[in-house]
């Protein structure tokens, strides 16, 4: 109390505590980061029938390590066109928000038991109770968008500055791509807030700790899901979303420039993003490091403690960086303007929709519709609504794209008319008896 | 509790983490920098052109399409904190209120604003292209002279397309 900087009850034991797990988190963070490039090298190469690295370390595992090392020691360049300051500011640009939007994301704990202060999945040392996430703070998710948000501006100011066409080009789609996706991914971070009810990840997992029911991916329908898996991968701007730095077209995107271990730290981030992504999804759609389900013969949590939310957390969270790593080794490319109508004419509408419904649903839930007196005739109502509503939505979105086509056509100089009949029925006369013959 | 602390000190390790990189790099890394070097890249041939300093309009159309979207959602946020408590009457004016983007929005697309990409124009039905054929008619094997069991029987289809050849011959 003492300490002008030092108020609400904070001492210095809590400022050595914060350090501590700050510095933690730090580590935790690289040494993820390392094992996910691993991790994708081996999954992809194995996926494409290759071994994948095998020489550093067991299994190769350290070859993320090794490659850091030689970045070291390789020519740094910044290229006579480049805008200095700017080329050597846009890597802290993209790092640091990498880092702190991991604190976000809750490893361990154990949830089932809520602590004096009324929070769950704490766990106490020398008195003092402390969460397994980096940073708990009220504004929770509004932290993760704002920071991805910066990590454009990384992305954005390395092509603009690097005085180059191909990191200009790459860097002008990573913006407008994802500034689209945020869009989706906003709408359907919402509908978790209001089944959940709170910013804050620890509360998000809190109120999903419990039964099957009561996950998210499941209280939301599955749709908030698959847009944000699909938003969320267009983010990171991994295959197949992978047109900022598509190496057919644009060499190598926005880090065309970059070299040694500039290069590196770009790499860093993205695959630092990815990490944070996935354990972002298990956060809020599958409990993060609560139970999915109640297991009544075999309880783990009571004597594993806060170990067995870290092997809950870590089991699921594989299961989506396998998803990241299969998506890459699956599919093709999207192009892009399949990329744009994807964001924007399917993935936008639909989330919006689906928040509305979850809303209605809610409300008539709670009783507050007060159309009719029961609550299961309310709720019919309003997926009646909610249907009637989708149709007009999705009448009017079809309007609009045969519109704007028509317009295009017109500009272009076609004329919609119609083929003679004549010759359609020549054509199929002669295809009808070849094959009558 | 200490909430931001963490955030404002994970802040200063990973700029120092980046810049201690950065010093690394300057003490360890060579620096034979050549003007060929330090050009912008051109897969090996000498840029004959300036950079493009301008890029599509239709970026800065999405970028501005973007912050209506943006608002909304900011704006969608309190809503779903409290939507228990404000019940029908905040349901009915976030109802109103993206009945509203969403015109907006609708307006946009049938104006064309987010068209990418060439015009697709409705590709007329080649004559190439007949229903007879399919892919046991079309795909050869490879590598199977000489091995009597293996050796394909004249399928249906290729029959087919022979009287096909014939009645075309015979026209």
């Amino acid at each position: 109390m003492g300490h002008p900087f030092l108020r609400d009850g904070v001492d210095f034991g809590d400022v050595i505590l914060v350090l501590v797990i700050v510095v933690i988190s730090f580590v935790l963070c690289l040494v993820a980061t390392m094992l996910m490039v691993w991790f994708e090298r081996k999954v992809v190469s194995r996926l494409q029938n290759r071994i994948g690295p095998n020489i550093a370390g067991p299994f190769g595992l350290f070859q993320t390590l090794a490659d850091g090392i030689k970045l070291f020691f390789k020519e740094d360049l910044i290229p006579e066109r480049a805008d200095r300051k700017v080329f050597q500011l846009a890597p802290y640009l993209s790092l640091i928000p990498a880092f702190l939007m991991f604190t976000l994301v809750p490893i361990a704990g154990d949830f089932s038991n809520v602590s004096e202060s009324g929070t769950a999945g704490t766990s106490t040392i020398a008195g003092r109770e402390f969460l397994w996430q980096g940073a708990d703070i009220p504004v929770g998710i509004l932290f993760f968008l704002a920071m991805s948000s910066l990590g454009i501006y990384g992305i954005m100011l390395a092509g603009w500055s690097s005085g180059s066409k191909y990191p200009l080009l790459g860097s002008v789609r990573a913006s407008a791509q994802a500034i689209s996706y945020e869009a989706a991914l906003g709408l359907s971070i919402a509908a978790v807030i209001l089944v959940s009810g709170a910013l804050s990840t620890n509360e998000i997992v809190q109120s999903q700790s419990g039964s099957l029911r009561q996950l998210n991916i499941v209280a939301t329908g599955f749709v908030p899901f698959i847009v944000f898996l699909i938003a969320g991968t267009a983010e990171l701007n991994r295959p197949p979303f992978d047109l900022v730095e598509a190496e057919q077209e644009i060499v190598g995107g926005y880090h065309t420039e970059y070299s040694s271990i500039r290069f590196a730290l770009f790499f860093l981030a993205e695959f630092m993003n990815t990490v944070t992504m996935g354990g972002l999804i298990v956060t809020l759609f599958l409990g993060g490091p609560a139970p999915l389900f109640d297991l009544p013969l075999i309880d783990v949590m009571p004597t594993l403690g806060w170990f067995a939310g870290f092997l809950l957390f870590f089991g699921k969270l594989l299961i989506f960086l396998f998803i990241f790593v299969w998506f890459r080794a699956t599919l093709p490319r999207l192009r892009y303007d399949q990329l744009m109508d994807l964001g924007w004419k399917a993935l936008i509408p639909v989330s919006l929709l689906w928040l509305l419904i979850l809303g209605g649903i809610r409300i008539a839930q709670n009783g507050d519709l007060g159309i009719v007196e029961n609550t299961n005739a309310n709720v019919a109502i309003v997926l009646v609504a909610s249907l009637a509503l989708g149709a007009v939505g999705w009448l009017l979105l079809r309007a609009a794209m045969d519109n704007a086509r028509e317009e295009r056509l017109e500009e272009a100089g076609f004329q919609l008319i119609a083929v003679p009949p004549q010759q359609l029925d020549g054509h199929a006369d002669s295809s009808t008896s070849g094959a009558s013959h | 509790m200490a909430q931001y602390l963490p955030l404002a000190a994970l802040l200063v390790l990973a700029a120092l983490f980046a810049f201690l990189s950065f010093v690394g790099s300057a003490l360890l890394a060579p620096r034979r920098s050549t003007e060929q070097k330090s050009a912008p890249y051109e897969c090996g041939i000498i840029p004959g052109r300036e950079p493009p300093q301008r890029f599509p309009v239709r970026f800065y159309l999405v970028a501005m399409l973007f912050i209506v979207f943006d608002i909304e959602i900011v704006f969608l946020y309190p809503w779903a904190m409290v939507h228990g408590d404000v019940g029908l009457f905040g349901l009915i004016a976030v109802l109103i209120f993206s009945a509203m983007v969403f015109e907006s929005f609708v307006y946009l697309i049938s104006k064309g604003a987010l068209d990418w990409g060439p015009l697709q124009i409705n590709q007329r039905q080649s004559e190439m292209v007949d229903a007879s054929r399919t892919a046991t008619s079309t795909i050869r094997k490879v590598g199977l002279e000489g091995r009597y069991e293996h050796a394909p029987a004249k399928t249906a289809a290729a029959s087919a397309s022979d009287e096909l050849d014939e009645t075309a011959s015979a026209a």
